[in-house]
């Protein structure tokens, strides 16, 4: 861990990069159904933090609504101090589909594409691009679009574009989930390598225990959907660079997997009973 | 060594390719020969008054080439649907966006968008004349007409189409309205755009000839309906040639054009066909 949740954080300053939501309520418009309800939890400047849990969840809604793409229907998030009104530059998403990168732009320009819009010079803007990445090891593919690159080189080019800016909030929504097993595996490893270098406010979503461990300083699981909310949090002390074949690696995937399986199973009960 | 080898595979991947392309150039040719031919042998059985072979078409050709009235013809002809599908491109590009965009653009605009786009434009024809005249204005509207709505209607589709992780994202990088529209809206939506633009411009010279065909003194359509006039089957079969090929040549064009400049805003090289 980069730094202690629990301290006091009192003046602006040391806000930056913190994430706080305040008993969160999210209903889509029109729709009776409540995704997740009365979630609070936070996140600390540089702190490296999973959310993990079953499809439907709302796990991906906590993040839109960090992100500033939905509002919340009670309660409030708030971003480096700051009430989230809309999607900004000091947080960006990282999306699980590479859709969100603009075929019509090579990998440089879509990696210069945040520096141009906040209006940098185009000769600074290719300098910041090309050492971003050679950062995520896609040197030499500048000149290349979208379409000509494999899925894991895309995930890569998004990381590159988000890096650019030095935003303090980085949000990553199932980035390696589309991915095909081996080039997870070393982009998860990669990741875990640059999060420790970057220190940067990681919240990471997704479904694969392995994953949440291999990565997190700390693991909220969360409940099963609807009127989801966050079941616990289960902070990761094991030291980096992280095995999967470690004792301590297994035992914790146990631990969470009995905690995922047992949520599982209270929804299958709570629900009504077939006909 | 490596890359000695990785160079001699690229060459004969371009080997291959360049046969490929050869065949498919002798195929082309083939096919050519034998509809001509195909023309030759009905044309033989048939009177040829009535159906010239290609050859007496090629007379007419060369003939109406020299003295200068095919290409008056051709140059009129070319002239409307220039000026129309210019037209068309130019309030179809802008009014598709607003529309794709704005929910109360939409609302206005849809009702009348989806009445008229069912009028064929030649059922215009006829007012167009009483209002404008017989001249070029009522050829032009014609064009203009028929470019518009599927210029229009494609881009509205590309503003749909936009994936909303490209929008969200440049959310996450701080946009302004106009940065969004410029750098996002527009260039995604492009290739929608040209593909409506590549359709319209095929239909503009059937358009055109049927326009020119009811009421005109000069086009290809008007010279189709002279000849006809005074049986000059061999000069009505040189012009409708000649439109085809025309056709042919400004798809082509348009294809070749973007391909060379638009390449990037346009993934898969072609839309429509």
């Amino acid at each position: 861990m980069h730094t202690d949740p629990a301290a006091p954080l009192s003046d602006a300053a040391s806000r930056v990069g913190q994430i706080a939501l305040r008993g969160v309520d999210f209903a889509y418009a029109g729709n009776s159904t409540t995704v997740i309800q009365d979630v609070s939890f936070e996140v600390a400047p540089g702190e490296f933090l999973v959310l993990l849990g079953p499809s439907g969840c709302g796990k991906s809604t906590v993040l839109n609504l960090i992100a500033g793409f939905e509002r919340p229907s009670r309660g409030e998030v708030l971003a480096s101090g700051r009430a989230v009104q809309s999607a900004g530059r000091d947080r960006v998403v990282i999306f699980q589909d590479s859709d969100s990168l603009y075929g019509w732009l090579t990998v440089l320009d879509n990696v210069g594409f945040p520096l141009r819009v906040a209006g940098v010079a185009a000769r600074e803007r290719r300098e910041r691009a090309t050492a971003v990445l050679k950062v995520v090891g896609l040197a030499g593919h500048e000149h290349k679009y979208p379409r000509q690159l494999s899925g894991g080189m895309k995930q890569r080019v998004q990381l590159a574009r988000a890096l650019v800016l030095d935003s303090p909030i980085l949000l990553m929504d199932e980035p390696f989930a589309a991915l095909d097993a081996q080039t997870r595996s070393i982009l998860q490893d990669e990741l875990m390598q640059l999060s420790v270098k970057m220190r940067r406010t990681i919240l990471f979503i997704t479904h694969d225990i392995g994953e949440s461990i291999l990565l997190g300083d700390r693991i909220g699981i969360m409940r099963a959907g609807p009127a989801s909310s966050i079941k616990e949090f289960l902070p990761v002390t094991l030291p980096r660079p992280r095995r999967r074949s470690s004792v301590e690696f297994g035992e914790l995937y146990e631990r969470i997997r009995a905690s995922i399986s047992e949520e599982v199973r209270r929804a299958l009960r709570s629900e009504d009973p077939p006909l | 060594m490596a890359a000695s080898r990785a160079g001699a595979g690229q060459q004969a991947k371009a080997g291959a390719t360049s046969r490929r392309d050869r065949s498919a150039w002798l195929v082309t040719t083939a096919s050519v020969a034998v509809g001509v031919l195909l023309w030759a042998m009905a044309s033989a059985r048939l009177d040829s008054l009535l159906f010239p072979s290609p050859l007496q078409a090629l007379a007419a050709f060369w003939q109406m080439l020299g003295n200068g009235e095919l290409l008056a013809d051709v140059a009129i002809s070319v002239q409307r649907i220039a000026i129309g599908f210019a037209l068309g491109c130019l309030v179809g590009i802008p009014l598709g966006l607003a529309m794709g965009l704005f929910r109360i653009v939409r609302a206005v605009c849809d009702p009348v968008v989806q009445f008229l786009r069912f009028v064929p434009p030649i059922a215009w024809l006829i007012p167009a004349i009483m209002w404008f005249g017989i001249g070029e204005a009522s050829k032009v509207l014609i064009i203009f007409y028929m470019t518009v709505f599927l210029v229009l209607l494609n881009t509205m589709a590309g503003v749909a189409a936009i994936p909303k992780n490209q929008i969200r994202a440049a959310g996450n990088f701080s946009v302004s309205r106009l940065q969004l529209f410029t750098l996002v809206v527009f260039p995604s939506t492009l290739s929608y755009s040209i593909a409506g633009a590549r359709i319209a411009l095929g239909n503009s010279f059937a358009a055109v000839v049927g326009a020119e065909l009811i009421a005109a003194d000069a086009g290809l359509g008007y010279r189709i309906v002279e000849s006809g006039k005074w049986m000059a089957m061999n000069e009505m079969f040189a012009a409708i040639v000649v439109l085809g090929m025309f056709g042919l040549l400004a798809d082509r064009g348009v294809r070749l054009a973007t391909r060379r400049f638009l390449a990037r805003y346009v993934p898969d090289g072609d839309h429509a066909h």
